[in-house]
């Protein structure tokens, strides 16, 4: 009992850590259950694909509510995604513990060198809710005039997107990230949507948590069929996680985002030690 | 790099007639229900599941690892078992994207953009995929 109180607890945390800082839950809950519970890696990842589904299902509602998101232009990424997800849950089942380990200490060192570059003080993914006063044109969903180039009917209103091979590529890599480690993907995917393709950043941030939902669901179907997933510690970890998000979501204006960032880098750096020790099987 | 995508024009061909958007809107609007009702509806089973864990004295750590079953569940919930709502929760979870993607598909069949009706449909045959692959593993 006092157990999933932890992970509820636990699962908290990290939504509440994850919405502030911009990045899902997984790539805390991943750490919270191999480290903390001694879950094996695979099962972790599995019980943090749900709560990333979770919370993605309820950002993406909010942000397709406020027509946030481009939808035309998600959905296409999302079929590439999708295809890196299910190559990354199969490849997930031929990796060993170790060296699923050494690729989650080697994620969250990217992930803390990120943080550490991040110039802005706000947070590049909100999980749950955008911003007030960001209602936009919906997402386009028109009728294909003929002769009509493919990727102009993805722009949005004010915005133009290019380069769409680069974003098919950032897709296939963030679904084969997160279905190999548990994480949203969200890391590779709104830089490449912003950076790579010309989308502006709420936009990505929005595109990318709608996509969230369907990469994971395509590993986690995997998981969940090859019976990695304990309800037991899926139940509350997701249920904390979703809880925590919402509270991150609405404290978040008062948090010195500064400050935070550099707690995150310092418990990153910590995590990733201590999963690269597993690696190495120290 | 993001200078240039706010300074480029949106393309000139982009429909934005009242009709178009009227759709789109109706579309996102019906795919963001279903999702903020879904994830909802997951999350209750998800919360009775463990207060029934807590009722139980079920310890996460200690206690057995439930086979999954799909058809179990309906048993489960009967019985009410804690599993039973864990698993329907958290397959609900799993398969509501899905539900936007159906949505959506319909939309975009809807509005004559039989491109993107297509896009989803792929994504449902990559979700089969999975399925088919995740069986065939367990095998």
């Amino acid at each position: 009992m006092i157990a999933a109180l932890v992970l509820l607890a636990g699962g908290a945390a990290a939504g509440v850590f994850g919405s502030l800082l911009g990045l899902g839950g997984g790539i805390l809950i991943v750490p919270l259950l191999t480290l903390g519970f001694g879950l094996p890696l695979r099962e972790a990842v599995a019980v943090s694909l749900v709560s990333v589904i979770v919370t993605s299902s309820a950002s993406a509602g909010v942000y397709l509510q406020r027509h946030v998101a481009n939808l035309r232009l998600g959905m296409v990424l999302e079929l590439f995604s999708a295809l890196g997800a299910l190559i990354g849950g199969l490849v997930a089942f031929l990796l060993s513990e170790q060296a699923l380990a050494g690729l989650f200490a080697a994620l969250l060192v990217w992930v803390g060198v990120s943080m550490l570059r991040r110039r802005d003080d706000a947070p590049a993914m909100a999980a749950i809710a955008p911003g007030p006063g960001t209602s936009v044109t919906p997402s386009l969903i028109v009728p294909e005039p003929a002769g009509r180039p493919f990727i102009d009917t993805l722009s949005g209103p004010g915005y133009r997107v290019h380069s769409l091979p680069l974003g098919v590529t950032g897709s296939l890599f963030a679904g084969l990230v997160s279905a190999l480690l548990g994480v949203g993907g969200g890391i590779v995917k709104v830089p490449t949507m912003h950076l790579l393709m010309g989308v502006p950043l709420k936009v990505a941030t929005a595109t990318s948590n709608m996509m969230i939902g369907i990469t994971a669901t395509s590993s986690a179907v995997i998981y969940l069929l090859r019976g990695q997933l304990d309800p037991f510690v899926g139940g509350p970890t997701a249920l904390g996680v979703f809880a925590g998000a919402m509270v991150g979501t609405r404290i978040a204006h008062r948090i010195d985002a500064r400050i935070l960032r550099w707690l995150f880098v310092i418990v990153l750096a910590y995590t990733a030690i201590q999963m690269a020790q597993k690696a190495l099987g120290l | 790099m993001s200078a240039r995508a706010t300074a480029t024009p949106p393309p000139a061909t982009v429909d934005k007639t009242a009709g178009g958007i009227e759709a789109a809107a109706g579309i996102e609007t019906i795919a963001a229900r279903l999702l903020t009702w879904g994830t909802r509806l997951a999350l209750g089973f998800v919360l009775v599941g463990v207060v029934g864990m807590f009722l139980a004295g079920v310890d996460p750590t200690d206690a057995a690892q439930p086979g999954y079953s799909v058809t179990a569940i309906p048993g489960q919930l009967l019985a009410l078992q804690p599993e039973g709502f864990l698993w329907a929760g958290l397959t609900f979870a799993v398969v509501l994207p899905l539900g936007r993607v159906v949505v959506s598909g319909a939309g975009f069949l809807g509005a004559g953009d039989r491109r993107l009706a297509l896009v989803s449909v792929l994504v449902l045959l990559v979700i089969g995929a999975s399925v088919v692959a995740a069986l065939g593993l367990g095998r």
